[in-house]
């Protein structure tokens, strides 16, 4: 029972992602500011830093399959999220090896992966032709409100599930040595 | 040694190449979603039905608590709006027999204005501000279908774009681009009506390009409502789509471009209604060959 937790509690941010333009208020949604929710992704930094042991993959496998179900429900095309998420996670997943999991430690790799991925994200639909954004315009409409609000969300998580999810990783990950 | 170092490069290759099939899948003409896509849509939106109801709840206080802070103002506007409408009602009632009369002499059956609604609510709006895009809770099994016109009761909102079992998604006007015109007509007395087409949203200006057709002698003025032609064979006619803004001459001086303002907040929708055409193009093409049998 306890190995669907990890899922489950993904696939209601995953949900919740769609109503989170309804609870922000109304003239911020219709200033030239776009906040983005990457909830999904905050949930799999912590993942990657507090549940994996050294050789194990889990969090890099949930940033496809949920990358690719975000791309399913909320974008129409296929492989954008998956990629972004899944690259980014791979390299907090790196870096996690060199710092040690603690708060400050935690902000500092979801910084850079909130930004690593949706920086991804916008070249990948610029490619395609979707956003036509010019990239200085980018940097200060959508990357640092996106990043700004998506730390403080991941700041919420951190009293919540920092210490529940190492507990589940001892549990569920002792004494296995890969994927 | 795992699994994953060793073959790190090579995984990642592998990748990049599946990520471009994916995306070249997805960004194909398809007319359909695949199985696997519209059972993934239909149980997020499952979930989203049971979720959106607290949700909604909770944003309809602050809404509620906005509203209460204009009531005054706007129960004053709307006093002295009422006592104009009660003038139209009685010339609307006339015109509405005027005009069955009309169409039982001339054995007309469907207009292009026709249409049956199908009610729905929206449940999530995509949060990746590059698609402009919201779920709703009907589906195929509802009867709706790709490029149906969605509607508010304040104007044309977008177009149906996927459609699952249960659940659909709208593309919302402020995303249509040049692949999604829409054939639009300001109305004039004496049948000096002005044709164009909703060409696309500009997102520097917030306002809707509507392309003037014809030669455009004719003045525009600010203010002036634009309105479905239903020409264009998918979305009903008198479907209102804004208002018009400013207007600016194209790029090459030719033509003119008016920038029209969507009727509808694109950002509380909530209940929508589906439009489906009740003359389809085929029934078109029938009615227009029996007039030229004849």
């Amino acid at each position: 029972m306890k190995r669907l937790y990890l899922p489950l509690i993904l696939f209601l941010f995953l949900v919740l992602e769609g109503v989170a333009l309804e609870l922000l208020p109304d003239n911020l949604i219709k200033s030239d500011w776009f906040f983005v929710p990457h909830w999904v992704f905050v949930f799999l930094v912590y993942l990657a830093i507090f549940y994996e042991r050294e050789n194990t993959y889990h969090s890099v496998i949930y940033a496809l399959v949920f990358g690719l179900l975000i791309d399913i429900v909320y974008t129409g095309i296929l492989g954008i999220y998956m990629f972004s998420y899944g690259i980014a996670i791979y390299i907090i997943h790196g870096l996690r090896k060199i710092l040690h999991g603690n708060i400050y430690v935690t902000i500092l790799l979801g910084l850079i992966g909130i930004a690593l991925s949706d920086i991804s994200i916008n070249i990948i639909f610029s490619l395609v032709g979707m956003s036509e954004i010019l990239w200085e315009d980018y940097f200060s409409n959508r990357l640092l409100p996106t990043v700004i609000s998506n730390l403080v969300f991941l700041l919420i998580l951190y009293p919540i599930f920092a210490k529940r999810i190492s507990r589940w990783g001892r549990e569920q990950l002792a004494g296995r040595n890969t994927i | 040694m795992p699994f994953f170092r060793k073959k790190r490069l090579f995984l990642i290759l592998i990748g990049f190449i599946i990520i471009v099939a994916l995306i070249g899948f997805s960004l194909r003409d398809r007319a359909n979603l695949t199985t696997a896509e519209q059972f993934v849509n239909d149980t997020v939106g499952w979930v989203q039905g049971v979720i959106h109801a607290p949700v909604n709840f909770v944003t309809g206080i602050f809404t509620n608590i906005d509203d209460f802070k204009d009531t005054y103002n706007e129960n004053r506007i709307l006093k002295e709006k009422l006592s104009q409408y009660k003038g139209l009602i009685y010339e609307v009632q006339e015109l509405r027999e005027e005009n069955e009369e009309l169409r039982n002499t001339m054995d007309a059956e469907d207009s292009i204005r026709d249409f049956d609604p199908i009610h729905a609510t929206v449940m999530s709006r995509s949060p990746e501000s590059w698609v402009e895009q919201v779920t709703i809770n009907k589906g195929e099994q509802d009867g709706v279908r790709s490029n149906m016109a969605v509607i508010t009761a304040e104007g044309m909102v977008g177009k149906i774009q996927n459609t699952s079992q249960f659940t659909s998604t709208v593309q919302l006007i402020t995303g249509f681009d040049q692949f999604n015109r829409i054939s639009a007509t300001i109305s004039r007395e004496d049948g000096k009506d002005i044709f164009g087409m909703i060409e696309g949203f500009d997102k520097e200006s917030d306002s809707l390009l509507f392309r003037i057709i014809e030669e455009s002698e004719k003045d525009l003025e600010k203010g002036e409502l634009v309105v479905s032609s239903g020409m264009g064979g998918v979305f009903p006619a008198g479907l209102m789509i804004g208002t018009v803004k400013e207007v600016i001459p194209d790029q090459y001086g030719l033509t003119r471009t008016a920038l029209v303002e969507p009727a509808a907040n694109m950002y509380q929708i909530n209940n929508v209604i589906v439009v489906d055409r009740k003359l389809t193009e085929e029934k078109e093409a029938e009615t227009e060959n029996e007039e030229e049998d004849e």
